[in-house]
């Protein structure tokens, strides 16, 4: 073969790859990017779907994009343009609902009308779970612990972990116990009294899992929430102007500033490996990329044993890799509408101005888990919906609106197989419509044009196995240093030269972008370039 | 009147009567007081029906430890143990049903019928459970750790656990790891193909939480009483109660039933005694309970000695009890489908992992499954004193029930609990009705009222994650409370519920020092 023309080539432009591209040409290193499909973004992609509406697709919220992954590539300056969410609102069949504010009194006066006593709490739950977030914020900022290596810098890195968490003090340690093990519901049970306030509070546990408001270990999740305060940056929870497509693009000019050369549709079909070596890749036309190494943002199912191919792996590793879940249980529904929707008891727009969730009872959230369980999305799901237009009219024309629905339970495996979802799309469709009119009646008259992504769908079109928005479960045995598997989660492989980048590494998860950035990292340290 | 003791053991349960045989082991004066009118406490026999007595509220006796059986001396009490687990018949609709043994020797039979892989898995599987016992034994049944002491000590402590963590060599340590947190029906699914196997192994992982097989977290449960797990007592939980009340009664200690305790009396945040129901006032510088922490601190201490943090850490101690029990008295033993010959003494019904999920289900919304999970045992095929010559008693714990039923455990409810529970044994054993002669229906508020039993649960408290690495609360997690002579020694501290007598014998090295004095008597 003939001497690398690249440096590094990465395969997939979901955020993840172009964050790693940008560090790694920012080195000074020579970068390209491919991208199957026509797009640049993976799940942070806009579409103008239908014409002069403008969808994000997929991935519809920037959550916890780090900070210094802003700074060190000045996304600001290469088109990124962050607008907070300024409202969580939950409306009720019978009644005005529930809207939490930015404004905390205004937040306060809406939670006494269900609860005086849990208005009172509000605040000082905050302030415990700021003082918890602290904590894992710099666990999603650093390389994953490992347990089982023998290297005394690790242990030592272990010890001192341990020690930071024990210097906290014993209630601490508990609270940390309970975050990670509880129930999201069990756990704001601990505080809260109001069913109509936990059930809006307890979803961001269960966003992108298969698991329930009940389910044990989904409570840590609603760390997030208060994650991006402590950020410094309190737009670390907004929409991206243009649509989310638009962190996406950012980062791809900021790679390309640095001289990383990004191409679309320029699927590949292989690994090229030489003596168990990755030596570049193959294009599904022929085409041969040579590079020093090569750089997976595909999930570890694709990179593995479709990229490289079991016949190249240890079989206990094919194993891991296999064993790894991904149980995709959510669909995206993107709605065009000619006007606003109008929730009976609300004037005006101000709740709008941020998500609505379809959550009023946390029943009536472990109802739409246990359909799911058995193989059928839900009857009557939780949805997220988010109207991007009342904050960015860029995307849709005037007068009219973009509704996004986020949709959950959507399971990949249906009862009657994964490949009868095409059979039910618009089934699913129609479920999400009729629930959300349920609670702003007339809402299905004022749809211009509808959008249905079934997990399938994300599988098919987006490249993400079993429809799961995170590549893979975010649940604890995926976590961390077993993420993907034990031994493989500071993002080389087995294959020397091959290193992986995408949200199936650790932290994983979110527009985040902190396995792109940390994979840079590691990559860089490992003086393979 | 008052009467004078070294140490006074609430509850007559089998870690009661553990904690005070160790006492007056020790030397001491000590008394035990049971609310009931006999002593056992979740394990007492009760005569529920002319001539038929049940078998004891929980009626497995897998678990109870060997080092606290040797400790006590329980096998000069008559304290015998069968020479194999029992086996559990899981029956089928149609079909044999399959019978569970926890050997694999034994197991391959039932197992191979239905997939040869599993067969061969579950002699990899017992192997895996092998190794890790002695580590996890380690960890949950020695004194737990101070998670944030400074001392030393505490290090030391600390140290020693991960360490045995790391014995384990590097692969069973990772396995251990990253098995832990994942819900029991991901791991048997790793390992096994047939439904039916799956079910019965992970089963004894859910029925304690307020969990079905999916959720996460379960797997743990299922590492833990895997571990545990040894051939049964003889004779069942009435059994084990006589010999540990006569050990309890050759070491001195003075046993008092129907001695029921209302207030624990405390100066100067010491406790100083307690006083009886009927008025009675018993003085003791040391006082250990073996009731629910929850009746102990919100029921039996004056709410205005408790620390708000403190209060608030209890009160939020998750106990939602789901199990409920029914007796039934029987005049016959009903043969189940397909096993015409044989009389199995532990059968579980649910076939697939998604029939416990199922039964688990209808607790979260206040309501019990038309097909409930029902573990059965039947204690007069050991021990036929419990029923008249020939006949037998049917134990039968009902999964899930939950303690706050919509509308409430009306009489009417009762009904319906039972004829479910007949309805669903009749399906596997046709001659149930026809040898029906009585009953005895306890709901999870039944067991709150009767045995103190805080939300009706009979481990007194949850056995999840956080609760089972800090029990009951981070506050009193190692058997001490923030008042000086008062200790936990019941299920609702380390290492948890069942029929175990754990907590009971580690929490004596909470009460006394090394030398074996207790706080008071040092400081004297």
């Amino acid at each position: 073969m003939t001497r690398p023309n690249y440096d590094a080539v990465i395969i997939g432009a979901g955020h993840n790859g172009l964050i790693c591209a940008a560090y790694l040409a920012k080195a000074g290193h020579k970068v390209l990017v491919l991208e199957r499909r026509h797009l640049l973004g993976g799940a942070a992609v806009s579409e103008e779907v239908f014409p002069g509406f403008t969808f994000s697709v997929l991935s519809y919220v920037v959550s916890l994009l780090r900070p210094s992954i802003i700074r060190d590539l000045d996304l600001p300056a290469h088109g990124l343009e962050l607008i907070p969410l300024e409202t969580s609102f939950v409306p009720h069949v019978d009644g005005p609902g529930l809207c939490r504010w930015s404004d905390d009194a205004m937040s306060r006066e809406e939670i006494s009308r269900f609860s005086a006593r849990d208005a009172d709490t509000y605040p000082e739950f905050a302030l415990t779970m700021t003082r918890a977030a602290r904590f894992a914020r710099s666990i999603i900022d650093s390389n994953a612990p490992n347990p089982a290596s023998l290297d005394p810098r690790e242990l030592l890195g272990l010890l001192r972990l341990g020690r930071s968490i024990q210097a906290e003090g014993a209630e601490f340690v508990d609270l940390q116990t309970k975050l990670l093990t509880m129930s999201a519901v069990d756990y704001l049970e601990r505080w809260f009294e109001s069913d109509a306030l936990i059930a809006p509070m307890s979803v961001s546990g269960i966003i992108g899992t298969f698991l329930g408001v009940r389910s044990p270990s989904t409570a840590y999740v609603l760390l997030h929430h208060y994650m991006g305060e402590i950020d410094g940056a309190f737009r670390s929870w907004g929409f991206s102007k243009g649509g989310t497509g638009g962190v996406s693009l950012a980062c791809a000019s900021a790679a390309e500033s640095y001289g990383a050369e990004i191409r679309i549709e320029a699927p590949v079909e292989k690994v090229l490996l030489e003596n168990g070596r990755a030596q570049g890749v193959v294009l599904e036309n022929g085409d041969e990329i040579a590079a020093k190494i090569v750089i997976s943002n595909c999930d570890p199912r694709r990179t593995f044993l479709s990229l490289v191919g079991e016949d190249e792996l240890d079989s206990d590793f094919v194993g891991q890799i296999r064993r790894y879940k991904y149980r995709g249980s959510s669909g995206k529904v993107n709605l065009a509408v000619d006007r606003l929707p109008v929730f009976p008891g609300r004037q005006g727009s101000a709740h709008l101005r941020g998500d609505i969730a379809i959550a009023p009872s946390v029943d009536y959230l472990e109802r739409a888990y246990d359909e799911a369980k058995y193989g059928e999305f839900s009857k009557r799901p939780y949805i997220n919906v988010v109207i991007p237009s009342v904050l960015d009219p860029s995307v849709a024309p005037p007068g009219q609106h973009v509704v996004s629905c986020f949709v959950q339970y959507a399971p990949y495996h249906l009862e009657a197989g994964a490949d009868t979802w095409p059979l039910r799309r618009e089934e699913f469709g129609d479920t999400v419509v009729e629930t959300l009119a349920e609670y702003c009646p007339g809402f299905e008259d004022s749809i211009l044009h509808r959008q249905v992504i079934t997990p399938w769908d994300m599988e098919q079109e987006y490249g993400l196995t079993e429809g799961n928005i995170f590549q893979g479960e975010l649940s604890l045995e995926q976590l961390l240093f077993q993420r993907p598997t034990a031994g493989w989660s500071r993002y080389a492989t087995p294959i020397k030269d091959l290193w992986m980048c995408g949200s199936g590494t650790h932290p994983g998860g979110g527009i985040m972008g902190a396995s792109g950035q940390l994979a840079a990292k590691s990559i860089l340290d490992s003086g393979d370039l | 009147m008052s009467s004078r003791y070294d140490a006074i053991v609430i509850g007559g349960g089998p870690n009661g009567l553990t904690t005070a045989t160790l006492l007056a082991k020790a030397g001491r004066r000590v008394v035990v007081l049971e609310r009931r009118d006999q002593l056992g406490g979740v394990a007492s026999s009760d005569e529920f029906h002319p001539g038929y007595r049940s078998a004891g509220l929980l009626h497995d006796t897998s678990s109870l430890r060997r080092w606290v059986v040797d400790k006590l001396e329980l096998k000069k009490f008559g304290l015998e143990f069968h020479r194999h687990s029992t086996p559990v018949l899981i029956p089928q609709k149609e079909g044999p049903g399959y019978l569970h043994f926890r050997e694999p020797d034994k197991a391959k039979h039932e197992i191979s019928v239905r997939s040869k892989s599993d067969a061969r898995n579950y002699k990899d599987f017992r192997r895996f459970i092998r190794r890790v016992s002695p580590t996890m034994r380690r960890v949950f049944d020695e004194f737990p750790p101070d998670l944030a002491g400074n001392e030393l000590r505490d290090l030391w402590q600390l140290g020693r656990k991960a360490a045995s963590l790391r014995l384990l060599g590097k692969k069973d340590m990772m396995e251990v790891l990253r098995v832990a947190p994942m819900s029991v029906a991901d791991w048997v699914e790793e390992w096994f193909d047939s439904e039916i196997l799956r079910a019965a192994i992970a089963a004894p992982a859910v029925t304690h939480g307020y969990t079905g097989p999916w959720s996460p977290g379960t797997s743990f449960n299922l590492l833990l009483s895997e571990t545990q797990a040894q051939p049964s007592v003889k004779g069942g939980p009435a059994a084990l109660v006589r010999a540990l009340a006569s050990a309890a009664t050759a070491a001195g200690v003075e046993i008092r039933t129907g001695s029921r305790v209302v207030r624990l009396n405390i100066l100067d945040s010491a406790v100083s005694g307690v006083t009886l129901e009927n008025g009675e006032t018993l003085e003791a510088s040391t006082v250990a309970a073996s009731c629910h922490p929850q009746h102990l601190f919100l029921q039996l201490i004056p709410a205005n000695l408790l620390s708000l943090d403190f209060e608030k850490e209890i009160s939020c101690y998750r106990s939602r009890g789901t199990a409920a029990k029914v007796n039934l008295a029987l005049s016959e033993y009903p043969t189940f489908n397909g096993r015409p010959d044989a009389e199995p003494m532990m059968i579980r019904t649910g076939t697939s992992i998604n029939d416990l999920e199922r039964a688990f289900d209808a607790v979260k919304y206040r309501d019990f499954s038309n097909e409930p999970m029902l573990e059965i045992y039947v204690p007069t095929l050991e021990d036929s004193s419990l029923a008249p010559p020939g006949h037998h008693v049917f134990s039968v714990l009902v999964h899930w029930v939950p303690y706050d039923l919509e509308g409430g455990w009306t009489d009417d409810a009762k009904v319906r609990l039972l004829e479910t529970v007949l309805d669903n044994v009749s399906v596997y054993s046709s001659g149930l009705r026809n040898a029906l002669v009585g009953v005895e229906v306890q709901t999870p508020v039944d067991l709150e009222t009767e045995y103190g039993l805080t939300g009706g649960h009979l481990y007194q408290g949850e056995h999840a994650i956080d609760q089972m690495l800090s029990r009951p609360t981070h506050h009193c997690n190692r058997y001490s409370t923030p008042f000086a002579g008062l200790f936990l020694c019941g299920s609702g501290s380390h290492p948890g519920g069942g029929l175990t007598c754990a907590p009971g014998a580690l929490a004596i090295e909470a009460i006394t020092d090394r030398n074996g004095a207790t706080a008071a008597e040092s400081s004297r």
